[in-house]
């Protein structure tokens, strides 16, 4: 294999398949072209060859040239905005989860020492969790195949003042603290809680079955699946495969909860049992699901129809 | 930062653009990538072997140019033509440029 075939095999590697044959066959010409061109001129040919391929520097650009994919994480046109949701998340779920789990750990009678280390050690691991999944969906909405970002056109309308313009904005950045602030909240109960077992262990507010048999992770990627859908609202056009998407991840979502409460499923048995509530809560509990999920569910179809007729 | 580097960066900025003019026009004759590389250089058009091939896949997929492959000879190669669409763009940069060297000539009193 010569040094030309490893190169060619190195730009190749990283562009669509269908690209390859035709890229191959004018990018083995123009090198053979030019390393032709300097043995003309009386250098030794395995010297034209490096001297070649060093000029074309790196395959892995040369392919993201010819597959017009950006050489960065997140570009111009997204970064403001990356920076803008990051600082509302972090600005809003931190002191939150702060707030909640020192209260939690407070509650249970620890001493301030470890209401502190708790509190700190559960905002970190959040703060990088925001951090990391947010630059994920960013570089990823940044890499929409067929789509070329453009700096959205700014207006002094965008300005602070009146708040309304920013309203689609502000709305987007709330539903996705709100779900961060909700997927955080389920994912801390079995560790976090009011009530402890006769070894001291937390009991958790929600049943170890959805632990144990995986069902919340499958919801909270629900409901993350359906915040991906309002970003695709947002960052791209609306149209009707999204929309039936994004009522389909509603839905879905909404039945499974109320599939959950309907067997109890939702609340921890022996959380019940310690806090001493009565066995009625699990009744109050489906009802407020079954309520939830008919606003919920209102709301999105009301949305869609709207998008729908606008689009 | 160096000199020599802010000197290039502002080259560099200033150049952005020319390339693709100047392959529009050149291309007027079909060519293929390596010679093309190389008129460029005599015309005094400096591009890297590296952006130039990838701009012609991106000016081809814009319907600025079209190509075909030529096999009469022993090494196949595949020549760019500009396209009618091409030689309109060209038209409207070069008028772009004249303007902007006119505009340059009489900020500095030549007019």
């Amino acid at each position: 294999m010569t040094l030309t075939d490893r190169y060619v095999d190195a730009a190749l590697r990283r562009l669509p398949a269908r690209q390859r044959p035709d890229i191959e066959r004018e990018l083995r010409a123009s090198i053979a072209d030019a390393v032709d061109d300097r043995v003309d001129g009386g250098t030794d040919p395995d010297a034209a060859e490096v001297a070649v391929l060093t000029e074309l520097g790196d395959p892995q650009r040369l392919a993201a040239g010819y597959a017009d994919r950006p050489l960065h994480l997140i570009g111009p046109a997204l970064f403001l905005d990356y920076t803008r949701l990051l600082a509302i998340l972090l600005a809003t779920v931190l002191p939150a989860v702060a707030a909640v789990v020192a209260l939690i750990r407070a509650m249970d009678d620890a001493d301030a020492g470890t209401v502190v280390a708790d509190a700190f050690s559960a905002t970190f691991t959040a703060a990088i969790h925001i951090g990391f999944w947010t630059t994920v969906l960013f570089a990823v909405i940044e890499r929409f195949p067929g789509q070329h970002w453009q700096i959205r056109t700014w207006t002094p309308n965008a300005l602070p003042e009146p708040p309304s313009r920013r309203l689609k904005y502000t709305e987007l950045a709330l539903e996705t603290a709100a779900t961060v602030l909700f997927s955080t909240l389920i994912l801390l109960t079995p560790v976090v809680s009011t009530e402890k077992d006769a070894n001291g262990d937390p009991i958790g507010l929600l049943a170890p079955w959805l632990w144990d048999t995986g069902v919340v992770y499958g919801f909270i990627a629900l409901v993350v699946v359906a915040l991906g859908f309002s970003f695709a609202r947002y960052y791209g056009r609306w149209n009707v495969p999204i929309a039936i998407a994004r009522g389909l991840a509603t839905i879905a979502c909404s039945i499974l909860l109320i599939a959950l409460a309907a067997n109890d499923r939702i609340l921890n048995p022996e959380f019940i049992a310690a806090a001493g509530w009565s066995g009625d809560v699990n009744r109050w509990v489906y009802i407020g699901v079954v309520a939830t999920s008919i606003g919920t569910l209102a709301h999105a179809v009301v949305e869609a129809a709207k998008q729908v007729r606008k689009g | 930062m160096p000199e020599d580097e802010l000197l290039a960066t502002h080259l560099q900025e200033l150049r952005r653009g020319t390339v693709v003019l100047a392959c529009l026009l050149i291309l007027q004759r079909p060519n293929y990538g390596y010679a093309l590389l190389d008129l460029l250089e005599k015309y005094g058009f400096a591009v890297d072997a590296n952006t130039l091939y990838p701009l012609l896949r991106r000016l081809e997929k814009q319907g600025l140019l079209t190509s075909d492959w030529n096999t009469d000879e022993s090494r196949p190669r595949k020549f760019y033509r500009t396209s009618a669409d091409g030689t309109a763009l060209a038209q409207t940069l070069s008028h772009d440029w004249d303007e902007l060297d006119a505009a340059f000539r009489s900020l500095k009193g030549e007019s």
